[in-house]
């Protein structure tokens, strides 16, 4: 075990320092920054190597060690400000590390979601007592069909129970894309470097003739929601199509939108609907507010599109096309992001429902930018959408003038 | 040559044309002292690339780059064998009559192997000086390269498996750059320092612009450097960069400028923006506008 030595090479005596920097490694860890144990050491030798009288010099090297992302930065500030100070009088450990979580959390705080459907009691029983293992079972043939037709608006809390685990075992698999790289394969392309290797045991006679292959990758995802006023009673059923899809797609980013943009990746990440469905609701400001579609798309291209719509990914966007914000605004931004992404799908909840035409300014300004324009109603329009997200492959029809409808239903 | 403090690389930056800020300096001198590397985020054109071309000219060493793209593999980053001269090489043994555990012994060895950007890197401070590394926008490769990286950021050594592990005998100086366009993973970044950097402040891109163009008129800079400044404060897809900055006083100076005016803005603008949105997004009453609150700006700087 080796003592920590001071600049001069002898033992470092007195000082708190290296307490307190373990300490100050540990609230950070806290509030979610990337600190290993090698982290702190490596900042113990740092601050050997500057002065440690000057506040700032402390600041930015201890900055450079343990920030790793740009978003921590603000939240490391806030942690050297509070931590770093001078003490106010003798007593200087009393300091409530758990503070700076807290307000941050606080912060996240102004929304409570709307449980209209199931509302959980207390002992984390299923609602109606049903059982979540038994559901998919019971419903005979015609309940099933009756289920897969059934409007998404429509449903209670054990029918959309029951359709989650259809949304689970639907069985999403996305259109790939050949990447640049290469693995062993079948192709008329020989790998020297296996040939050689593979060659040697039979004395350098070219005997086997392995081949390479590009490699192939399905493509990324991307979802836009609209949970403003107009899409509410359909929200709740796309929350959970949006967390099933999270957990069976390849890389899935997910967004929510009414008059600004929220990302719910991190919290789609969860294991459990409900904790899901609880962290959105805290961390969306504007649910069941206005549509702004423009300026949530706006939003998006400006600060996401460049970050995850690379490698030929496939956007979805989901909303009836009710918007109150500016035409030409919502135009400019949806081209913007057909122009960026490989495929652009809206999935609308009143296409197929009788006499409805895409109508308002809203849809108009859509339509004509997207790739595909599909219903997503009932069960039955998510069996076609994973047949399209399937088609999706290296060839990409013409872009015209007006989207590709699909809206027979495939019964 | 080695730093004993951040104001000597500050001022070892500036002269050699590179203007730091305090903790920029800080990140460079830490990543010089603690051998290692450093990781460098930021928009578009902030100067990201050019502090390894600076440090290489610092150091008076070389600079080893490597510039990613999707696909990237260790055949092109790393080392490849030297297959046609193995084969020929084989075809010799096989007159000799070698045997199997001889050619495995003589065809693998270091003869053989061809030395990409990152094991060049490694050897190339056999003599003593370490070179400057450059592994320039890895938010464009894929992730199956950044775990190509892990073990060289860690420990500065390359391993290959029919010949062994080679070690740095000098760690070189190593500076990775990424515009954002995608997450790195947490694996890449623990082994770096990480340092963001931003569009430059007033006097800081004022400063840029003289040592970059030290001919051009003080009024001209000032209202350059305000003008970028303001429009930075716009909401554009792509906000002009210092890189723009730079080129954008080099072409008013080709064009004998010696201040700004409207109609000269807007015949240059397509130096400075480079969307037909953020050019329609200045009709001529904007550039009039912007130009008047830069006036101000630029006066009171004087």
């Amino acid at each position: 075990m080796s003592i920590y030595l001071g600049a001069d090479g002898a033992p470092y005596a007195g000082g708190h320092l290296l307490h307190n920097l373990t300490l100050f490694g540990r609230l950070c860890r806290a509030l979610g920054m990337n600190i290993t144990p090698d982290r702190i050491t490596d900042a113990a030798r740092a601050l050997e190597l500057i002065h440690l009288g000057r506040r700032d010099d402390v600041y930015q090297t201890l900055r450079a060690l343990f920030v790793t992302r740009q978003r921590d930065i603000d939240l490391f500030d806030e942690a050297f400000q509070q931590f770093w100070r001078r003490p106010s009088s003798e007593q200087w450990s009393t300091l409530d590390l758990r503070s700076l979580g807290e307000t941050r959390r606080k912060k996240k705080m102004q929304f409570l979601p709307g449980p209209e459907a199931t509302p959980d009691d207390e002992n984390g029983t299923n609602p109606q007592g049903v059982d979540d293992k038994l559901i998919a079972l019971v419903p005979t043939f015609s309940q099933q069909e009756l289920l897969r037709t059934k409007d998404f608006a429509e449903m209670t809390g054990a029918e959309i129970a029951a359709a989650r685990q259809w949304i689970a075992r639907l069985g999403w698999s996305l259109g790939t894309r050949a990447t640049r790289r290469r693995i062993a394969g079948r192709s008329a392309q020989i790998d020297p470097r296996r040939l050689l290797r593979d060659n040697l045991r039979y004395g350098g006679e070219m005997i086997v003739l392995p081949t390479r292959t590009v490699k192939i990758k399905p493509r990324p995802l991307v979802l836009l929601c609209d949970i403003s006023g107009s899409m509410e009673r359909y929200t709740r059923l796309l929350l959970h199509f949006m967390h099933g899809l999270a957990h069976s797609a390849y890389q899935v980013e997910s967004f929510v939108f009414s008059t600004r943009l929220t990302r719910i990746t991190r919290s789609l990440h969860h294991k459990s609907i409900d904790a899901t469905l609880l962290e959105v609701g805290t961390s969306v400001k504007d649910w069941g507010g206005g549509t702004r579609t423009g300026d949530a798309l706006h939003s998006f291209n400006y600060d996401w599109g460049r970050r995850v719509l690379g490698h030929g990914a496939v956007a979805l966007i989901i909303t009836d096309g009710w918007d109150r914000g500016d035409p030409e605004l919502l135009r400019a931004e949806i081209s913007r992001l057909q122009r960026n992404c490989y495929r652009l799908i809206w999935l609308n909840p009143l296409l197929g429902a009788p006499q409805y035409e895409p109508l308002t300014r809203g849809a108009q300004a859509l339509l004509p930018y997207v790739d595909d324009f599909l219903p997503i109603r009932n069960l039955a329009n998510l069996e076609m959408l994973v047949k399209e997200l399937k088609r999706v492959d290296w060839r990409r029809p013409e872009r015209s003038a007006h989207a590709h409808w699909i809206v027979e239903n495939t019964k | 040559m080695m730093f004993t403090s951040v104001e000597a690389v500050q001022d070892a930056l500036a002269a050699q044309n590179y203007i730091a800020e305090r903790s920029l300096a800080t990140a460079i001198y830490l990543s010089l002292a603690l051998h290692k590397p450093l990781f460098l985020e930021g928009e578009a054109g902030v100067g990201k690339t050019e502090i390894a071309k600076v440090l290489a000219r610092l150091f008076d060493t070389e600079l080893i780059r490597l510039q990613c793209y999707e696909g990237l593999d260790s055949n092109t980053a790393l080392y490849e064998w030297n297959y046609a001269q193995q084969l020929m090489h084989l075809r010799l043994l096989e007159a000799t009559g070698a045997s199997r555990a001889e050619m495995q012994a003589e065809l693998f060895t270091r003869e053989f192997l061809q030395a990409r950007p990152l094991l060049r890197a490694v050897e190339a401070g056999a003599n003593g000086r370490a070179p400057v590394l450059l592994i320039d926008e890895i938010d464009r490769a894929d992730e199956e390269f950044e775990a190509l990286l892990l073990e060289l950021l860690s420990d500065f050594q390359v391993t290959i498996p029919e010949l062994g592990t080679i070690k740095a005998a000098t760690p070189p100086i190593v500076i990775v750059t990424s515009n954002r366009t995608r997450e790195i993973h947490d694996a890449l970044k623990r082994r770096c320092l990480y340092f963001w950097i931003d569009y430059p402040s007033f006097d800081k891109e004022l400063r840029i612009i003289r040592t970059k163009a030290p001919h051009v008129e003080p009024m001209l800079a000032r209202q350059i450097t305000a003008f970028i400044q303001e429009m930075r404060r716009m909401e554009l897809f792509k906000a002009p960069g210092v890189a723009e900055t730079i080129d954008w006083t080099a072409a008013l100076i080709a064009l004998d400028q010696n201040a700004l005016s409207p109609e000269i803005v807007a015949e240059t603008v397509g130096v400075i923006l480079k969307y037909q949105d953020d050019i329609n997004a200045l009709p001529p009453e904007s550039i009039a506008a912007l130009l008047d609150r830069a006036r101000l700006t630029a006066d009171a700087a004087k």
